[in-house]
């Protein structure tokens, strides 16, 4: 871990503990640290902007109600990403889904490994990724793009730590060959 | 920014609350509170060791008791860790404990009844037997099962269907780890149709009382 990631998650910790008190502030500063780390994971859900946005409070109220399950000074993160993948899966099993059917051109910019970007174009990586299974795209997420240790990955998605790196790996892999295809075709 | 309907809804409820203490000290409280209920329910039917406890072999009486006792603390303790997002269990651990509990169960079922004289099953009494012995087996397991789904479900369990199948069959494995040491039979026919299908009873109390919660909590379960 690095120290700015060490700095970020003891910030957080102290931010939680402070809301746990009844602090409006760290509430507030709770949220603009997270806002957007869990839009983009909202979106590997729902790829829809709005939908995302509602989730994301849905998923701040969900972090109210749980507020005190939370045990300092574990970290903070995969607390509050295994609500949010939650509130995210309870919505898809919803019957909501089917009605938020939407054009491709409202469809978010799904974001790309940075070990990747190097492989391809941005457009064709974006392309590929949503492409590959979701629980792949999770992962990559989660580790690759928010920086989660696997052990972190694990504890959200409730999977073995050795499991969250294999699924890495193959997702890398994947996406890896389905790339060599693509510019072998072209 | 935050959103001023969010604001709004925070600040209403922004009573301090103090955090759940760690797995491992929930999981004290709930081996206490399930003692202390053991105790009572013991006296209350007035129980006694089986009268063939000194033919057993140590390791299969007391030790086996023990054994079964640390794994039904070690499946109470695992869907208490369950019970808090982000502490989620590994679907393989999940199946490696209760398959732990179920198999450990049979096989103490079989030993015993390899090595026991035993009550043999009189014709026309196995009912009454299993019936009695399915009785003492839901009384022994309550304690355990309510303190545990009590404090799973306080807590927010994400799969808490999973969180109550730890929940129900560590509760049916230290009520087994009791009742192999006061239940009198040693047919395997008994064990295996009374003791083990009430672990299998319990166990299905717990999922279902987790899908239930479920339900209630997040409504479209």
């Amino acid at each position: 871990m690095g120290v700015d990631r060490k700095a970020e998650e003891e910030r957080l910790i102290a931010l939680m503990i402070g809301y746990q008190k009844g602090s409006m502030d760290d509430f507030e500063g709770l949220y603009a640290a997270l806002k957007q780390p869990l839009l983009r994971y909202l979106w590997t859900f729902v790829r829809n902007a709005t939908v995302a946005e509602d989730l994301l409070q849905d998923t701040f109220l969900q972090i109210h109600r749980a507020r005190q399950t939370y045990t300092p000074p574990r970290p903070v993160r995969p607390w509050v990403y295994a609500i949010t993948r939650h509130v995210a899966l309870m919505h898809l099993r919803s019957g909501r889904r089917r009605k938020e059917m939407l054009a491709d051109d409202q469809l978010p910019e799904i974001p790309v490994p940075p070990e990747m970007e190097k492989f391809a174009d941005k457009a064709t990586l974006h392309r590929m990724l949503s492409e590959l299974p979701h629980h792949s795209q999770e992962v990559l997420m989660l580790h690759h793009l928010l920086g989660m240790s696997f052990q972190e990955v694990g504890q959200i998605l409730g999977i073995a730590s050795g499991t969250a790196k294999v699924r890495s790996h193959r997702a890398l892999k994947a996406l890896r060959e389905r790339l060599a295809e693509n510019q072998g075709g072209e | 920014m935050l959103p001023e309907s969010l604001r709004r809804t925070i600040s209403d409820d922004l009573a301090p609350v103090r955090p759940l203490p760690p797995a491992w000290m929930r999981t004290l409280y709930a081996v206490a509170v399930a003692a202390a209920g053991l105790a009572v329910v013991v006296a209350a039917f007035k129980l006694s060791l089986r009268p063939d406890i000194e033919q057993l072999p140590m390791w299969l009486s007391w030790g086996c008791t023990a054994l079964q006792l640390v794994v039904g603390v070690v499946l109470v303790g695992m869907a208490l860790r369950e019970a808090v997002p982000g502490s989620g269990v590994p679907g393989g651990a999940v199946a490696l404990a209760v398959g732990t509990g179920v198999v450990m169960q049979i096989l103490v079922g079989v030993a015993t009844w390899m090595h026991s004289p035993g009550m043999p099953l009189i014709k026309g009494h196995g009912l009454k037997a299993g019936v009695t012995c399915s009785t003492h087996d839901v009384a022994l397991a309550l304690p355990a099962l309510a303190i545990t789904l009590w404090l799973v479900f306080r807590a927010l369990p994400l799969r808490p269907s999973i969180a109550g199948l730890l929940g129900g069959t560590g509760a049916a494995v230290t009520a087994d780890a009791i009742n192999h040491i006061l239940c009198p039979m040693s047919d395997l026919r008994h064990v295996l149709v009374w003791h083990t299908g009430m672990l299998f009873g319990l166990m299905l109390v717990g999922w279902m009382a987790g899908k239930l919660w479920e339900r209630k909590r997040f409504g479209n379960a």
